[in-house]
């Protein structure tokens, strides 16, 4: 039986207190990595554990932290992504409202680790009980010495603010974060430079996401191989799956890396409502393409489903069942993508809202035949071009509902109505 | 502390002020309810910044308001996870019981109803945030039930007594 | 360098380059919108995406770096494909209005759908509309919103380059729009560098507005008149009539930018002022002649005088051969050295001649802000010469320049700065002495003992001064830039020594120097060249020098003066002492300019004969016997020499109006009436008699001066080896002290003619700090009474928070004001007093302004 770490105090009474927290063994990894190892030890370590990045990316988070020059000349900084905007993902709420300390531990200890003295976490302002707990276990953590300077008797010192976001998806790509943070327009930035050479106020950045962080002072607690014999080799460790949709029981789950989409959607969450047929499962917030009922017998780890056609994303697990017209999901997925596109580059501006327009005459029952190849055309005109990958995103989910229920926008177009109404 | 006092805090946290300009309009906003451009003007004030980044950042990000909304500001998400889980459905009947449709207000000024992205609680979809509150596993008499406790809280605090107990708005 | 192959041709190019500067190399074409030469790469229109051997996806080739051995393709059918494709999606929102857009013809969408476009767009649902009517964002600009492309050019030209922030982007996706703070632009530059980079008809002039198809246009392209950066622009003009100006990407120091008083400040030249004929004074009234008539007055009237000194002032916005011209009639024809070019200062020409002469560098500005540090002493540049500013801003931001800043005034491009020396009011000698003391402490062992004692080594120690020292000490080449507003003090003679000082030990340290000056007249500098100065002759060569003296009455063949003449002040004086026979004034208004209004009023009056020739109804062209209405900016050709040292050519676009003749010919004229002429007497003749006998100028040709014209030549002269000691410090009183000086909108007399200039600037006003306001009781708006020992003027208070406690200043070119009667001849800056004004005095000035030139009737 797997034993959920990230969750352990979750539905503990007062979770998101310091005492709960250090009852459970919190802040022993701070002191440990203190103590015991050099930044590059625990740079190394996290390298080890093949931790790979849990904001929908998968990038390797040891090798990120390598990036940051060792002497830059300038502060270094550390921003936690917890703008979690993705549609169907709210795992990084749940950290934060209930066990804000395991993430003020993980960034401590990622701080120290890549020369960091000051961090901000860019969390969503929607969030407000979130921002609450959070600002509390700050001050908390600050009383006891957690944070501040010369934290638990060391020479590291280590500050963070929070942010607040103001509702904007595109926050949460790291780049358009630290424009964000910058007090600009958040728009994505050219790359290269990489934010952990010139990020933050053109100074070594670490983007990370909370449960990436989160998942830090266990790997130094429990050790790199701990970490990585759970689940796959190459996408290993422990990991919080976000279930919702039509689905009996919607939640939280921490499961291993790999675990089948499956057994997750089908025993964990207890399959379909009552009556009803899964249809298709969106395995990683709307930017991961759908995956038909038949495809289920995939691994949830970002090397199998990206080999499936999807992508593990934010572990949004979003189950659609047969009393649902796809036209009208893949119709609300590009409205999303299409009212939170930056407005930067052409092909998501202007592409999306033609597809949108499209989409909506086609659900709306006046759709016209050519439709569906222009629909194509738009999404060969968006995919790779755009900017940033939220065009992308948009692209690739509706190509996926493009190909696995073109029937059903054919039905709309032919019977110049919705079959499902 | 008032609100030149916060947003002066809050510019401390950063190395350049230009940072604080969304910390402050979250201030301002709570202050004032909504951002007319004479707040706008204030902050770039207190910051010593340009007024039209000011500008930018008020109408860029969908938290923030130039116009003014409600004092019951009904945020209802109808993403994905929650369209699945009969948000439309809760839209038409707030629209029948509001009088009115997504995007306005009511002529007496309580409630502004607006649909959202996704609000990251697909758990307990379908999901509105009202005010800093989010309500979740909502259906037709949750909605309803919810409504009247708003309209209560107006009808205690007849007079006088409004501003104390309602989130600020115009 | 490294190696590249694009479309199957390689070529070697500098490390750093991108993809898209290498195509460019090869002549290979690659269609962009958002990419701006002098910006930052954006790489958001994904017009330019291209094919990179080895990469999945294509890439923006404005912001791909090359890397050796790279491959590239433009020009595959999926590039083709995505280039249509990002067209067709920009057309779908596009009104497709061009019939009724100013843009049309020249609109870069227009041209790009053309050349890639797809030929059908199958695009059938209602387009996006922002708005029905386009939305006047300030006087000059109007905007479509619905046309806009999102480009973001104009917003980054503004940041960026002008540094204005005044232009920004509201909303996200689909809503994004560019516009100005609440929808306004009020408040801004107007300088219309944002229309100028608009690719399409978003951003567009209202003044041009609906005026003309680009094809009716005749272009001429020209220089702007009204300060000494000398833009390069392109006048407009439909059937002999102003209709725009526009400016080119790749020419001049400017490179497509202008500010407002080049590209919308050009409307004077159809002025109601302009004089429509000749005029004489009889009965002590000014009425319209002949040219006849005006002929045999005047020959009557030289006659009568003929036995006293005659004076001549000639503008600096003249071009050479006017000046050339000018100086040359005044030294043989009137027989004098009494000549001047500047009637606002006295210029100590002993220590300016040899330092323009040996220290300026005639170069590309570009090329001297390259230098690792700039120093700009005096003025404010962003007032002063905008264009220049957005130079050194590029400068600062992009190049890493070591920007340092030594003024009273502040200006804007200070936030740029590394450091920033604020000097007291007149106290710029005093504040160079002490950088020039910093520098030497610091490299004491450099600097040899005697020079040292000279200059002293007394710094003020951890202050704005040292850290300038510092900073020049750091830079391995020093490039300084002198604001001429620094020759209207009584110490201007001290700031020239404190300078060369700063030059020769900079010389000493080892460190490249390069020294300009920042002048407010378009042809200042042509004009010291052309030796419209009492104490030299053309070329800068003193008036007693023999040689020099022996060659120019050989080459013109008439005997010239020796001895030093008299500047403008001393004219005026000649003139009360009823001493002065003809006073020839050309194109320039002292009456307005001249510190003591009185007195120059009394002078002008007492002047044997007051000859006015001028485009425009000036206050000193009211006090005149005679008046010669003259050709104005663009209604003759000729040539300026800007700030760079760059000669450029002036040309005309229109015929001289109403019954103005050409300078040339009326200093024909009035030479014939003496029964004398001037050879040669056609302007390329004398061109080239000037490119033959002036040393810096030698060997041009006037048909050679391209589309960037050509530099002059310094002959730099090793500095004198003199030190000069430090000046008397002022001492910091409590009193209020005024300087004046240009305003963004108006810069001498030629602006406030223009309509449009008039319409965006500001009401004449009084600027001073937050500090000394609250001190007074009075806030931003406030009417105020501005009083000095001499008079008083009201204008409206503009509290400016960056201002300096004691600091005062008011705008010198607001003809109502009468700032001159505040001055007093050999007293800069001025003490004052400030006060708030009562409704009553209100009044009383209001009907005071707008007045007209005196005695006109
Ligand atoms: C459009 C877009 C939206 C994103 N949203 C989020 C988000 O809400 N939260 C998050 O952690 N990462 C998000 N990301 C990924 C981040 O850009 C970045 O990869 C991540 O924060 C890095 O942290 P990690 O390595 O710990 O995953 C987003 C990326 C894109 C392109
Ligand atoms: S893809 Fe969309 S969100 Fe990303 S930069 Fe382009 S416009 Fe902005
Ligand atoms: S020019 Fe390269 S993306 Fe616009």
């Amino acid at each position: 039986m797997f034993e959920p770490v990230l969750l352990r105090n979750v539905d503990v009474p007062d979770g998101h207190l310091l005492a709960t927290y250090r009852a459970s063994g919190g802040y022993q990894a701070l002191a440990k990595a203190l103590d015991e190892h050099t930044p590059d030890e625990i740079i190394d370590l996290v390298k080890a554990s093949n931790l790979r990045g849990r904001g929908g990316a998968g990038f390797p988070t040891g090798l990120k932290w390598s990036f940051v020059p060792k002497r830059a000349g300038k502060p270094k900084y550390l921003c936690c992504n917890a703008d979690e905007g993705e549609p169907g993902t709210f795992k990084d709420r749940i950290i934060m409202e209930r066990d804000p300390h395991q993430l003020i531990e993980g960034m401590a200890i990622s701080a120290y680790a890549i020369g960091a003295e000051t961090a901000y976490v860019y969390i969503r302002g929607e969030y407000t009980l979130a921002i609450q707990r959070l600002e509390q276990a700050i001050a908390e953590a600050h009383a006891q010495g957690y944070l501040g300077a010369r934290i638990q008797g060391s020479d590291f010192n280590f500050v963070v603010h929070i942010h607040c976001g103001a509702g904007a998806y595109i926050c949460g790509e790291e780049t358009a974060m630290l424009d964000s943070l910058e007090g600009k327009r958040a728009q994505p930035r050219l790359k290269p430079p990489f934010p952990a050479v010139e990020g933050l106020y053109a100074s070594p950045t670490v983007v990370n996401n909370v449960e990436t962080l989160a998942c830090v002072p266990h790997i130094v607690a429990r050790g790199a191989d701990w970490f990585r014999d759970i689940g796959p080799d190459k996408s290993p460790g422990p990991k919080l799956y976000c279930l919702s949709g039509q689905v009996r029981k919607p939640g939280l789950y921490e499961l291993p890396m790999g675990i089948s989409l499956r057994e997750l959607v089908e025993d964990r969450a207890g399959g379909p409502l009552p009556g009803r047929k899964i249809k298709a499962v969106i395995p990683g917030g709307v930017s991961a393409p759908l995956i038909p009922a038949h495809g289920l017998d995939v691994g949830m780890d970002f090397d199998s489903l990206a080999a499936a056609g999807s992508m593990l994303g934010s572990a949004g697990v979003i189950v659609i069942d047969d009393s649902t017209c796809m036209v009208k999901v893949a119709t609300r997925i590009i409205e999303f993508f299409h009212h939170e596109s930056c407005g930067k580059c052409t092909p998501c501006r202007e592409g999306l809202n033609w597809v949108v327009k499209v989409l909506r005459r086609i659900e709306a029952g006046q759709g016209a035949p050519g439709d569906l190849e222009q629909l194509e055309a738009l999404c060969k005109g968006i995919f790779g071009n755009t900017f940033c990958a939220l065009g992308d995103g948009a692209a690739m989910g509706l190509r996926a509902a493009l190909v696995h229920f073109k029937h059903e926008f054919v039905a709309h177009i032919e019977e110049r109505r919705c079959p499902y109404h | 502390m008032n609100m030149r006092e916060k947003i002066q805090t809050a510019a401390a946290r950063y190395p350049d002020q230009r940072s604080a300009i969304m910390p402050a309009l979250l201030i301002a906003q709570k202050e004032h309810g909504h951002l007319p451009g004479p707040v706008l003007e204030e902050i770039a004030d207190i910051l010593d910044v340009e007024r039209i980044w000011v500008y930018e950042l008020a109408t860029f990000y969908t938290l923030f308001h130039t116009e003014p909304v409600g004092m019951f500001h009904l945020q209802l998400c109808d993403n994905v996870s929650c369209m699945l889980r009969g948000a439309e459905d809760l839209l038409e009947h707030l629209e029948v019981v509001l009088g009115i449709k997504k995007g306005d207000t009511t002529p007496d000024g309580l409630f502004t109803l607006t649909t959202v992205e996704c609000l990251g609680a697909c758990e307990v979809a379908p999901v509105m945030q009202v005010g800093d509150d989010y309500h979740g596993d909502l259906n037709i008499a949750r909605i309803d039930a919810l409504l009247d406790r708003l309209r209560a809280v107006v009808g205690q605090a007849t007079g006088a007594g409004i501003a104390a107990v309602a989130p600020p708005g115009e | 360098m490294v190696s590249i192959t694009i479309n199957e041709q390689t070529l070697e190019v500098e490390a750093g380059s991108t993809v898209l500067q290498a195509a460019e190399r090869l002549g290979i074409d690659i269609p962009t919108f958002c990419y701006l030469k002098r910006l930052p790469a954006l790489a958001s229109c994904r017009m330019c995406l291209v094919e990179i051997e080895g990469l999945r996806r294509l890439q923006p080739s404005c912001a791909t770096v090359v890397t050796e051995g790279m491959v590239v393709r433009t020009n595959t059918p999926l590039i083709d494909e995505t280039r249509s494709s990002m067209l067709d999606m920009l057309l779908a929102n596009h009104p497709l209005d061009c019939p009724i857009c100013d843009k049309g013809g020249e609109c870069e969408l227009q041209d790009m759908v053309m050349a890639y476009g797809p030929r059908e767009s199958q695009f059938r649902d209602a387009k996006r509309v922002f708005h029905s009517e386009d939305i006047r964002l300030s006087p000059v600009i109007i905007m479509n919103v619905n046309r806009c492309i999102q480009c973001q050019r104009c917003v980054r030209m503004c940041e960026e380059v002008v540094g204005a922030v005044a232009l920004g982007t509201i909303e996200k996706g689909m809503d994004t729009a560019v516009t100005g703070f609440e929808g306004s632009l009020a408040s801004c530059d107007q300088c219309g560098n944002c229309v100028e980079v608009c690719p399409v008809g978003a951003l567009m002039s209202f003044p041009y507005r609906y005026k003309a198809r680009p094809w009716d246009l005749a272009e001429t392209d020209t220089v702007c008149p009204h300060c000494g950066t000398g833009c390069q622009l392109t006048v407009g003009t439909r059937k002999g009539e102003f209709m725009r100006v526009r400016s080119k990407a790749e020419h001049g120091v400017n490179r497509e930018t202008l500010c407002v008083r080049g590209r919308f400040g050009l409307d004077f030249v159809t002025s109601p002022d302009r004089i429509e004929r000749p005029m004489v004074r009889r009965d002590g009234t000014l009425v319209p002649v002949s040219w006849e008539e005006a002929g045999d007055y005047l020959r009557r009237r030289l006659l009568a005088i003929e036995a006293k000194p005659a004076g001549g002032l000639a503008s600096p916005r003249l071009p050479n051969e006017m000046l050339y011209q000018f100086q040359k009639m005044m030294r043989t024809v009137f027989r004098t050295n009494n000549i001047d070019c500047s009637s606002r200062w006295s210029t100590p020409f002993d220590t300016l001649g040899p330092l323009v002469a040996g220290s300026y560098t005639r170069a590309p500005l570009e090329e001297v802000i390259g230098n690792d540090c700039v120093l700009v002493v005096g003025g404010n540049v962003t007032d002063e010469n905008p264009v220049t500013e957005y130079l050194l801003r590029d400068g600062a931001r992009r190049r890493h320049t070591g920007l340092l800043m030594l003024s009273a005034r502040p200006s804007r491009l200070d936030a740029d700065a590394r450091a920033v020396l604020r000097a007291l009011p007149g106290g710029e000698a005093a504040s160079l002495a002490a950088v020039v003391a910093g520098l030497a402490a610091a490299a004491r062992q450099a600097v040899p003992g005697d020079i040292l004692a000279k200059i002293g080594t007394t710094t003020t120690g951890p202050g704005a001064a040292d850290r300038l020292a510092t900073a020049l000490l750091e830079g391995r080449s020093v490039t300084v830039l002198v604001s001429v507003d620094l020759l209207r003090s009584p110490q201007a003679r001290a700031t020239l020594q404190q300078l060369n000082n700063l030059l020769q030990v900079l010389r000493l340290l080892g460190k490249g120097c390069a020294m300009q000056f920042l002048f407010d007249r378009a042809n200042q500098l042509g004009a010291w060249d052309m030796g419209v100065v009492p104490l030299a002759l053309p070329g800068l060569r003193a008036v007693d020098d023999e040689a020099a003296h022996a060659t120019f009455e050989r080459a013109w063949g008439a005997g010239i003066p020796s001895g030093p003449g008299a500047d403008f002040d001393a004219m005026l004086e000649l003139c009360d002492r009823g001493q002065m026979g003809a006073l020839y004034i050309v194109g320039s208004d002292p009456l307005l300019s001249c510190p003591d209004r009185g007195f120059v009023q009394r002078a002008l009056r007492t002047a044997g004969l007051l000859i006015v020739q001028d485009a425009f109804l000036t206050d000193t062209a009211g006090l005149a016997d005679v008046v010669l209405p003259a050709a104005s900016y663009g209604e003759e050709s000729g040539t300026f020499t800007n700030n760079e040292g760059r000669i450029q050519k002036v040309c005309k676009f229109r015929e001289p109006a109403f019954e103005a003749r050409g300078n040339l010919a009326i200093f024909d004229f009035v030479t014939a009436l003496r029964n004398q002429a001037l050879r040669p007497s056609v302007q390329h003749e004398i061109f080239d008699e000037i490119a033959r006998l002036i040393p810096a100028y030698d060997g041009l040709v006037r048909d050679g001066l391209g589309a960037d014209g050509a530099f002059t030549k310094a002959a730099l002269a090793p500095p004198v080896g003199e030190f000069f000691g430090p000046p008397s410090v002022p001492i910091a009183t409590d009193r209020l002290m005024l300087v004046t000086g240009n305003c963004l909108f108006h810069n001498g007399y030629l602006s406030e003619h223009s309509e449009i200039l008039n319409t965006v600037a500001n009401d004449p006003y009084v600027e001073m700090g937050a500090w000394d306001a609250a001190q007074l009781g009075l806030s931003d708006c406030d009417q105020v009474v501005v009083r000095s020992a001499q008079g008083e003027l009201t204008a409206q208070l503009k509290v400016n928070k960056q201002f300096p406690r004691g600091l005062v200043f008011v705008p010198e070119n607001y003809r109502a004001l009468r700032l001159n009667s505040l001055m007093r001849r050999k007293e800069y800056p001025c003490p004052v007093d400030i006060r708030k004004a009562h409704a009553a005095f209100e009044i009383a000035t209001v009907a005071g302004a707008g007045a007209g030139p005196e005695n006109l009737t």
